[in-house]
């Protein structure tokens, strides 16, 4: 079955100059053509184990596990996906294995359907004049990213981020289609509100500055 | 999660709403706010737009976290060198992989 794709997710995964050679390359066992695989990679793959782990430590022990992994696997690419979609899956595919021998449950089914007062997402609308000042800059997103609720977190970080499919991520995750989206819209909202909160910490002048 | 093709759109309760929020973010592409079937509704609830336009910024916003730097030459986070050091000593005593086909 061929699935549909993501016009997003291509246009984050444009090809990289230098990169389809560098591959041959490596392939054929050259080690700079490695180095340069690593060096046009290492902050995406690193970052995602980062979003993903929320630790440096670990972060880096995957990123380390995702190269070798490549090193091992580069004669299966094919080119039938862009690179970096294949590098990415895989590094996914390691840091789900780590979870799991950690015990970690990805995506609590318990947490979907009743989440924790704590955890998930306030049941209130909010008004218009607490609405999001126009724009989220990338550093205030990427500090509330981190202070989701690591199923909620794994969830954005796969389909918004990374621009997996829902169908993509249910199969990572064992979980259901469903539950995904569901795990989806409660991070979205629960941004909603670390957002919000950030804003209203924020003075005037700096909200306005950033929605401009 | 309810099914959209039995709503009625325009006299939809805010909870109703909601309960359809997920469906209609992956079936409407990300531009809820601009449905024309959806513009009574958000008229008369203002609150509900305003929670789709933030939910819209964010997973628009979400999409420029992917690319953490720019490149090799970028900012952003990277993984320390002692990294590196490490894949290329555990290199030197993999064998060389093999072209599969």
């Amino acid at each position: 079955m061929q699935t549909k794709p993501n016009p997003g997710f291509f246009k984050r995964n444009a090809p990289i100059a230098g990169e389809a050679e560098a591959i041959e390359r490596a392939k054929n066992g050259d080690p700079d053509a490695f180095a340069k695989l690593y060096a046009l990679h290492k902050r995406r793959v690193y970052t995602l184990c980062l979003r993903m782990l929320g630790n440096v430590s670990e972060a880096e022990d995957m990123t380390q596990e995702a190269f070798l992994h490549l090193f091992r696997k580069l004669g299966s690419f094919r080119g039938e996906s862009a690179f970096s979609t294949w590098l990415h899956r895989l590094t996914v595919n390691l840091v789900l294995m780590h979870l799991r021998k950690k015990g970690l449950q990805l995506v609590s089914l318990e947490e979907t359907i009743n989440p924790s007062e704590e955890d998930a997402p306030k049941r209130d609308f909010g008004s218009r004049d607490t609405m999001l000042s126009g724009s989220v800059d990338r550093v205030t997103l990427e500090r509330a990213v981190a202070l989701l609720p690591p199923g909620y977190r794994m969830v954005f970080v796969l389909h918004d981020v990374e621009g997996f499919e829902h169908n993509e991520i249910a199969t990572m995750l064992e979980c259901s289609t469903g539950n995904s989206k569901s795990q989806l819209h409660k991070a979205r909202l629960k941004l909603r509100e670390l957002l919000r909160e950030s804003q209203a910490l924020q003075p005037a002048d700096s909200v306005s500055e950033a929605a401009r | 999660m309810k099914d959209l093709a039995t709503a009625n759109l325009d006299n939809m309760t805010t909870a109703e709403f909601e309960e359809y929020l997920p469906e209609l973010f992956e079936s409407g592409g990300g531009s809820i706010s601009k449905d024309p079937r959806f513009a009574n509704f958000f008229k008369s609830h203002p609150d509900c737009a305003a929670l789709v336009s933030d939910l819209e910024i964010i997973a628009e916003q979400a999409k420029s976290l992917f690319d953490p730097g720019g490149g090799e030459s970028g900012g952003g986070s990277e993984p320390s060198d002692a990294v590196w050091s490490n894949i290329a000593s555990k290199l030197k005593q993999e064998p060389p992989t093999t072209k599969e086909n």
